[in-house]
């Protein structure tokens, strides 16, 4: 295995592969920083300079996004008080009041020193049980990975905040749209209406990006006042000197804060589709009931910005780790990975590891070093990329449109592409104004053709329908499933709130 | 009627264009064709699906039926759907312009467009701006993707440009 990570790290040291991450990471960092433009959007807008790289490349291009994107928030976070993203969200609960002290160097660096921390962190157990969990999911059969992605759809669906009808309806919608096309086993057209293009079933990435892209965009026009100008308060430039072996002192002198927070980024990474932003807010809250002094949260404690920042960059190492060893999307920008991937003929799952060695462990030096590069991209440019915040969302909307255009056309060099877009940025739109989650419809457009090929693999295998609850690892994820939904009904017991209209996270 | 009207909620009438479309849809699958040789057809797994749409629908409409919404305490932002009504259209428009005039002159158009639109400039350096945004993204990213990233993006069909 070292031998692998060794040799994965050369190869991707060399310039071909070093300049695609750490651009990555540089445009991750501003993508980070700017407030309303979350990293799933950043690696869409990244997305389309990859088609024509070699597949590595490409994704390391992406990995440096991811990374530099979880640390970017924490800039704006801590200095103006508006969270780049919504993982930085805690961030700013200690972070601000902290740089009101008067120490922002110290706010800023700490978190930054977290998020290495808590990324390498995180790579360790990427490196350690991706190839384990693979080789768990190498003995599954058609029952135990049909059982799998029930499981990750109803938890998923489980977790929606507001309903948890609208969560199962959104993940049935996207299982939905998987079935327009060819159907798996004999290619028979289904639900084409006549459509040559339809023949080949809706492409996967214009229908992510349609959806990710307009829910938010078209949020932000809205609020069309804060379209005009960026935050005025983020063109002063403010010092961030301070003694870093002092902030790295602070973290390392904490182990448990930055274990147990990594530890919970890691968790809610492996788990499908939840994204980072649970896992700041739940290391956060962890770090405040575990402390010995709760009252000194949001303050401008330390604690709250290591908890946040270790476990919002932890999360990208589980996110990984499920992508690679089950083809499961850890969040969004993994979903985004995974089409990525497909566009190369790479197919995620259990046997990526031993039948693309290279790759996988390209993808985990990619990741080691585009943590030191993030480090290095802070302290060259850290206030500088304060002042990105200036530049208007009325400058960004038509860039960032463009750019989902041309991912979408690059595809297959058809404009049937970018009417898909069009089309599902209606959809995606729509259902945020009628309160859907996106995370589970995105979850059933990614798992639905593998579901529908597993479910009619196993019938036909053997038509006895009890073997799903009676081979023991099939029965026990689908235990699973049911207990995650019956527990979601259990906590929505609670009087109904108010038909109010959530604000969607991404 | 009335009363069921008054009484139909956000999640109703959701619930109700799901149950809709699944329904049409599981119509739809009485016409696929099915292989002798395969004992599952095509339309075994839309069926489910389909069926557990509706069903999921039902539910969401009877949640929504039987749930006594509260009025939200007044809406604190201020909603702009002109704004994203127009700006659809000017995607819409965009798109269907893009084969006949090119990505460059189409981009153009649309980049400097929707940024008037949404901001409109009133001072010559914002009007710079908006010009020097539409140039790049529209000549300066035809070229990059073209010769360094072997993207090819739309050529005009009525301008050959």
């Amino acid at each position: 295995m070292f031998e692998l990570l060794g040799d994965g790290l050369l190869n991707v040291l060399q310039l071909k592969y070093f300049v695609p991450l750490a651009i990555g990471t540089l445009v991750g960092v501003v993508g980070g920083a700017l407030p309303g433009i979350t990293i799933t959007m950043t690696v869409i807008m990244v997305l389309p300079f990859t088609f024509g790289l070699e597949p590595l490349q490409g994704l390391a291009a992406m990995i440096g996004v991811y990374v530099g994107g979880e640390s970017g928030g924490l800039i704006t976070a801590t200095l103006i008080g508006i969270p780049g993203k919504p993982s930085s969200i805690s961030t700013t609960f200690d972070g601000f009041p902290m740089t009101r002290k008067g120490e922002p160097g110290r706010a800023v660096w700490l978190g930054i020193w977290a998020s290495f921390f808590g990324g390498l962190l995180g790579g360790v157990f990427l490196i350690g049980a991706t190839g384990w969990l693979a080789d768990i999911a190498l003995q599954f059969g058609p029952w135990e990975f049909f059982a799998l992605f029930i499981f990750a759809l109803s938890m998923v669906a489980g977790l929606t905040e507001e309903s948890l009808a609208k969560g199962l309806l959104a993940g049935a919608l996207g299982l939905i749209i998987t079935t327009f096309g060819s159907d798996p086993i004999m290619s028979v057209p289904r639900f084409t209406m006549g459509s040559q293009f339809l023949v080949g079933g809706f492409p996967f990435l214009p229908v992510l990006i349609g959806i990710f892209a307009f829910a938010q965009l078209m949020t932000d026009i809205e609020r069309a006042r804060s379209l005009a100008v960026g935050d005025a308060s983020a063109k002063q430039m403010i010092s961030l000197a301070v003694s870093q072996t002092r902030v790295v002192g602070e973290i390392l002198s904490r182990p448990f804060l930055l274990l147990w927070s990594t530890f919970i980024g890691i968790l809610i990474g492996v788990l499908p589709a939840i994204g980072g932003s649970a896992a700041s807010v739940m290391a956060y809250d962890q770090a405040k009931k575990l402390s010995r002094h709760p009252e000194r949260f949001g303050t401008g404690t330390p604690e709250g910005i290591i908890a946040s920042e270790a476990s919002n960059n932890a999360n990208v190492g589980g996110s990984l780790v499920t992508i690679m060893a089950f083809g499961i999307p850890g969040d969004a920008v993994t979903a985004v990975m995974l089409g990525a991937m497909t566009i190369h003929g790479i197919q995620s799952g259990p046997l990526f590891m031993s039948q693309e060695t290279t790759l996988a462990y390209g993808i985990f030096a990619a990741y080691l070093l585009a943590h030191p590069i993030m480090l290095a991209i802070m302290a060259i440019g850290a206030r500088w990329f304060l002042l990105i915040v200036t530049i208007p969302k009325s400058v960004l909307i038509p860039v960032v449109l463009v750019l989902c255009v041309v991912g979408a056309y690059a595809l297959n060099n058809t404009i049937d592409s970018v009417w898909v877009l069009a089309l599902f940025g209606l959809v995606g739109y729509g259902l945020v104004k009628l309160g859907f989650p996106l995370a589970p419809l995105i979850l059933g457009l990614i798992l639905g053709d593998q579901i529908e090929v597993n479910l009619v693999r196993a019938l036909m295998t053997d038509s006895d329908l009890w073997l799903f609850v009676t081979r023991p690892i099939s029965a026990l994820l689908l235990a699973l499933s049911v207990l995650s939904v019956a527990i979601a009904l259990w906590q929505r017991r609670r009087p109904a709130r108010g038909a109010t209209e959530p604000d969607v996270d991404f | 009627m009335l009363r069921l009207r008054e009484r139909l909620g956000r999640d109703a009438v959701a619930g109700l264009v799901g149950l809709v479309v699944s329904v049409w849809l599981f119509a739809l699958t009485w016409g696929m064709p099915k292989s002798p040789f395969v004992p599952i057809g095509p339309d075994f797994y839309p069926r489910i699906v389909l069926a557990v749409t509706a069903l999921l629908s039902l539910w969401l409409i009877a949640t929504d039926l039987t749930t006594r919404r509260r009025r939200p305490p007044g809406d604190v932002v201020a909603r702009n759907y002109g704004l994203v009504a127009l700006t659809f259209l000017a995607f819409g428009l965009y798109v269907l312009a893009l084969p006949g005039l090119g990505f460059r002159i189409a981009t153009l158009l649309f980049v400097a467009g929707l940024q008037v639109l949404l901001d409109p400039p009133r001072t010559w350096p914002r009007r710079l701006t908006v010009a020097a945004v539409a140039l790049v993204v529209s000549f300066g990213v035809f070229p990059v993707f073209e010769r360094y990233l072997s993207v090819l993006l739309p050529r005009g069909t009525w301008t050959g440009f």
